[in-house]
């Protein structure tokens, strides 16, 4: 896995960085064995444009997307990740990282694979093929 | 004047009253969000990267007015996602003109002309239609073809049934000055009230990384725009911001002055960064470091960012802070050319309809 760290603006080194480099996490079950495995898979989850599932110590299972984590405190049983559940619209979930037993990436990444290189691409070659009225829709929802 | 004086003066009198108050901390605008579904797919926006149960939700109007009410600024921006998408956006925006709030609702344009019978001229309400530069540059900003025209369309459309109308352009690396002018022109001579423009701005979750503005890109590109302007552009800003975004003054980030609220709560810090969620806007404002943000705090996040969100409601404040700031707004005002023999102010070549300009960094 490659850290999220920011990308370095083109042809601009003395410029302060632009853009972040998102990784591939789309599938990703991390391991959470020690503090900074914790701390370090629920920063990602944060960043993670999809949605995640969280399986609890007492055995449930929850899938969602990760809006909101407060993990400032040492303590871990202080620090929470705030969930909306795939399932329940109605329901923001506040967990404790100490409550969660596992984190899978089960979603897929919204993101992935829009960049605007990929649309000039696609542009391109619709152009080439005389299409008309070219453009991205969006994503169905259902 | 492109704003209607009394939205100045409920303005100005607001933010005086926040001073003479000794309020640090007030915002002056809500940048309410009631729903991130959107009706395009544009490459740079941060804003509709969710799963489909998120873009599902909607904020109900008693959310919005409890919003509105919880910050109490005088203006409220309806940005999203598309908010005319929304099933009640019509129930939203009367509740906030009931409470005399002045409403910016924000929209694409494409579903503008077949909405616009269910809304009531107001001088407290004003469509502002997302428009990235001329029909190719839009076009191909938006990642769909025939979108600008439809725009054009439907502000003529609102224009003709007197609705107020401006426009609000993000402009990325590799805007053409030239062809950003002839939009200007383009725009009021469509009849639109004034102009907003902003840089765009690197979120975190937009699938492009590479197209947004270094800072001092950002300055040179604004100077080129708006140095030798025209006496039809008007623009719907604080003219001290644009001064700022001309590199002509400083001002550090207020991430508090146009606060966001949506369907997760209350955004923090601001409109571009999310660095989680308050379910407050006392929380919101309580509970946030405000020192680890803005270009001045060394936060790499902030660091090239020279959006209206953060740095608008300190031009504003500026105004209406000190003698200094009050006596530049007015110079601002009265004297607009910029004039700079350095950038090219010749007449406007006739428009082209040549092929899309396609937008590449010195990577591509």
């Amino acid at each position: 896995m490659v850290t999220s760290d920011s990308a370095a603006h083109p042809g601009n080194p003395d410029e302060p960085a632009l853009g972040t480099v998102h990784e591939n996490l789309e599938g990703w079950v991390p391991a959470m064995a020690t503090e900074e495995e914790i701390r370090g898979a629920f920063d990602k989850a944060f960043d993670y444009r999809g949605d995640l599932t969280l399986t609890l110590k007492d055995g449930r299972s929850i899938e969602g997307y990760i809006f909101d984590r407060r993990a400032k405190s040492e303590s871990l049983d202080e620090c929470v990740v705030r969930i909306m559940p795939k399932n329940d619209g109605a329901v923001r979930m506040t967990i404790r990282y100490s409550e969660i037993a596992g984190l899978a990436f089960s979603g897929r990444d919204t993101a992935a694979g829009k960049s605007f290189e990929a649309w000039v691409k696609k542009y391109n070659a619709k152009k080439a093929a005389g299409e008309k009225n070219i453009g991205i829709e969006p994503e169905p929802l259902d | 004047m492109p704003v209607p004086v009394s939205q100045m003066w409920t303005v100005a009198s607001y933010v005086i009253k926040q001073k003479m108050k000794k309020r640090k901390h007030f915002p002056v605008v809500l940048m309410l969000e009631p729903l991130m579904r959107c009706n395009l797919a544009c490459a740079g926006c941060g804003k509709i990267q969710y799963p489909a149960h998120v873009l599902k939700k909607n904020l109900t109007p008693e959310q919005c007015f409890q919003a509105a009410e919880e910050c109490g600024t005088p203006m409220v921006s309806i940005p999203g996602g598309e908010p005319l998408l929304h099933p009640q956006i019509v129930e939203i925006v009367e509740g906030l003109l009931e409470r005399k709030k002045y409403v910016y609702l924000c929209t694409n344009g494409l579903l503008l002309k077949e909405k616009l019978h269910l809304f009531t001229p107001s001088k407290y309400l004003s469509f502002v239609v997302h428009m990235d530069g001329q029909r190719e540059h839009h076009d191909f900003s938006v990642c769909l073809e025939g979108t600008y025209d439809k725009a054009v369309a439907a502000i003529q459309e609102a224009l003709q049934r007197g609705f107020r109308v401006t426009t609000n352009t993000t402009l990325f690396e590799g805007a053409d000055p030239t062809s950003v002018r002839q939009f200007f022109d383009e725009m009021m001579d469509l009849g639109v009230e004034g102009l907003m423009l902003s840089p765009g701005y690197t979120y975190d979750k937009a699938p492009d990384q590479q197209h947004f503005l270094s800072k001092s890109k950002t300055r040179d590109l604004f100077r080129k725009i708006l140095s030798n302007r025209r006496d039809s552009w008007k623009f719907n800003m604080s003219p001290l911001f644009l001064e700022y975004l001309m590199g002509r003054r400083e001002y550090n980030c207020t991430p508090w002055g146009m606060p966001t609220y949506n369907i997760f709560g209350w955004q923090k810090p601001c409109y571009l960064l999310q660095d989680g969620y308050a379910d407050t806007f006392a929380e919101l404002i309580a509970e946030t470091n405000w020192d680890e943000y803005g270009t001045e705090s060394g936060n790499p996040k902030c660091a090239n960012c020279m959006v209206h969100s953060g740095y608008e409601p300190s031009a504003v404040s500026h105004t209406f802070g000190s003698l200094s700031g009050f006596l530049a707004t007015a110079r601002a005002t009265l004297f607009t050319r910029y004039k700079d023999p350095t950038v090219g102010s010749g007449p406007t070549p006739s428009r082209t309809s040549g092929p899309l300009v396609q937008i590449t960094s010195s990577q591509a």
